[in-house]
């Protein structure tokens, strides 16, 4: 990590956005995929394609846009990213996290985490957002690998809470105001982009996770060095059951995803405007 | 990945101007697996290097050139020789055999390996069909911009070794008399072998044996969308708790005890596969 060069890079990102939109963010969001009605709710001011913003990477996702949205959620000034960059499309974790050192240069005091998982542990349901208290690293790779810059963050970032407990409490208590089920839980990163294996999936479940995913936690990490509060938000998509395959209906999945769009809304609306 | 289709195309365009039949499987011969090499009827027999985009291999008792033959009356490729991935090479360039394979018309990848056997109930000499994997590599070969013309960005992994040749695997081994276990392999990087700590957390995760290949190949298969046969030769027992230095010599020499069991169960899939190709053509 040539710490200078990034830092570089991130001002020059930063001013780009700034010459068109003054603001200060109070929030970053990531939205990951099956967040689009929170993007629709986000009154927004300036959009910044990816291929526009100084330094950004390519998405090459399935589902995944790659814009910058700079506006209002519920009168808060946010910063959200519609389509963020993943390990297996062959970006370096530190590219992959470059929107992260953005947000932060931009001002941003809180981050959104939201992504698509497998539930393994078997109290998940389809449909399930679940609020991640913790993770386990088993992409093989870390943005923070290389000479540190100490005016970003410390050589070794403390890893004993990476996501914020009062707002995973805010998140549960909004969860339980609005009568949802929404535990907490580890989600565990793989670098993909193959699916698990049944094998893998025991074995991921026996190590202590509770969904799989292939993205958020070199976010995270990233976050954590810059030392921005975060609050990660799963949303279960499909069960990972390597002893009964599981079927699943149509209208059921149907039905899952409406009633996700408006759980993860009302999180995220509530979390956002009350800090 | 986008490179990979262009360099797939000069490789086969190679091996076509030297051998111009389809085959119908590829085979990958690891340590111990060499031998069956004699019951082809080699028709062409093409050096690594002469092929575009080949890797080379470096390792002890691995030889590098591509065989072109016939075997239980079907065409067939056979690697004598792979290249892993301790040997500095990308698993996309170790992989690209296989997307070979299957672009000059291969159906079938049967794939074999030397192991360490973690699972107390097995012996050294005994054979392990494949029946899952556990990828601890710390790669995968299809990160990168996916190709869609070579397979799926996200492909299914629920059965990477199809079942039914597993269940034929187990069912030769009863008619010809010896023990195959079904079990999973975990794949590890190397070159070290594993330190007793990590044989305890490698059985912990599930694994019941442990090697240095063989997933990238049986990923790419699953991408390319052909079907897979893998099969271990336990060399070594791995048991963290009466550990013995590992010995090259004394590993080969188990391997050919396993030899005769893995040409077996090769020799009874392809003859399987032949005649259900013969008894379809009936029809």
């Amino acid at each position: 990590m040539t710490g200078q060069s990034l830092a570089m890079q991130t001002g020059e990102a930063a001013r780009a956005i700034r010459q068109r939109w003054a603001e200060f963010p109070r929030w970053g969001i990531i939205l990951g995929s099956g967040l689009d009605a929170v993007a629709e709710s986000i009154v927004c001011e300036q959009t910044f394609a990816y291929a526009d913003i100084p330094h950004f990477a390519n998405t090459t996702a399935m589902g995944h846009r790659g814009e910058l949205l700079c506006g209002k959620l519920a009168g808060v000034p946010v910063v959200a990213m519609r389509g963020r960059f993943h390990l297996y499309e062959g970006h370096s974790a530190r590219q992959a996290t470059f929107p992260i050192r953005l947000l932060k240069a931009l001002g941003i005091g809180r981050l959104l985490i939201s992504n698509a998982v497998g539930g393994l542990n078997p109290h998940l349901a389809v449909g399930d957002v679940m609020v991640i208290d913790d993770h386990i690293n088993l992409q093989w790779r870390n943005p923070l690998t290389g000479a540190n810059n100490d005016r970003l963050g410390p050589r070794f970032p403390d890893m004993s809470c990476p996501y914020d407990r009062s707002l995973a409490e805010r998140a549960l208590a909004i969860a339980r105001a609005e009568n949802f089920v929404c535990p907490r839980g580890t989600y565990v990163a793989m670098l993909g982009p193959t699916y698990e294996t049944r094998a893998e999936i025991r074995m991921l479940r026996a190590i202590g996770g509770d969904v799989v995913g292939m993205s958020t936690v070199p976010e995270v990490l990233v976050a954590v060095h810059a030392g921005l509060p975060v609050l990660g938000l799963s949303t279960v998509t499909n069960v990972c059951s390597p002893d009964m395959p599981v079927t699943t209906s149509g209208p059921a999945v149907v039905a899952a995803a409406n009633r996700v769009q408006e759980k993860l809304c009302k999180l995220v609306t509530g979390v956002v405007t009350e800090g | 990945m986008l490179e990979l289709y262009d360099q797939i195309q000069e490789a086969t365009a190679v091996i076509r101007g030297a051998w111009d039949e389809t085959p119908h499987a590829g085979i990958i011969l690891g340590t111990g697996l060499g031998g069956l090499v004699e019951q082809i009827e080699v028709r062409q027999a093409i050096e690594y290097e002469a092929i575009p985009h080949f890797p080379t291999s470096t390792a002890i008792s691995h030889r590098g050139r591509l065989v072109c033959g016939h075997l239980e009356g079907l065409p067939v490729l056979a690697m004598e020789g792979r290249v892993h991935q301790y040997e500095g090479v990308s698993l996309k360039q170790i992989t690209l055999p296989v997307r070979v394979m299957k672009a000059l018309g291969a159906q079938l990848l049967l794939v074999s390996q030397a192991v360490g056997g973690m699972n107390p109930y097995y012996q050294p000499g005994d054979v392990m069909i494949i029946d899952d994997h556990i990828n601890l590599m710390g790669d995968n070969p299809l990160v990168g911009v996916n190709d869609d013309r070579l397979g799926p960005r996200f492909p299914d992994m629920s059965a990477p070794y199809d079942p039914s040749l597993v269940a034929k695997g187990l069912e030769i081994a009863r008619q010809q008399n010896f023990v195959a276990h079904q079990g999973v392999m975990v794949a590890v990087t190397g070159p070290n072998l594993e330190t007793r700590a990590e044989y305890r957390f490698l059985r912990t995760i599930g694994a019941d044996v442990v090697g240095m290949s063989t997933v990238p190949e049986v990923i790419v298969a699953a991408h390319c969308g052909l079907r897979a046969f893998g099969v271990s030769a336990i060399t070594d027992m791995c048991l963290p708790d009466s550990l013995q230095p590992a010995d090259i010599q004394e590993i080969l020499a188990t391997a050919s005890v396993a030899e005769p069991k893995l040409r077996a169960l090769v020799s009874g899939i392809l003859a399987d596969e032949a005649q259900t190709i013969h008894s379809s053509r009936k029809i």
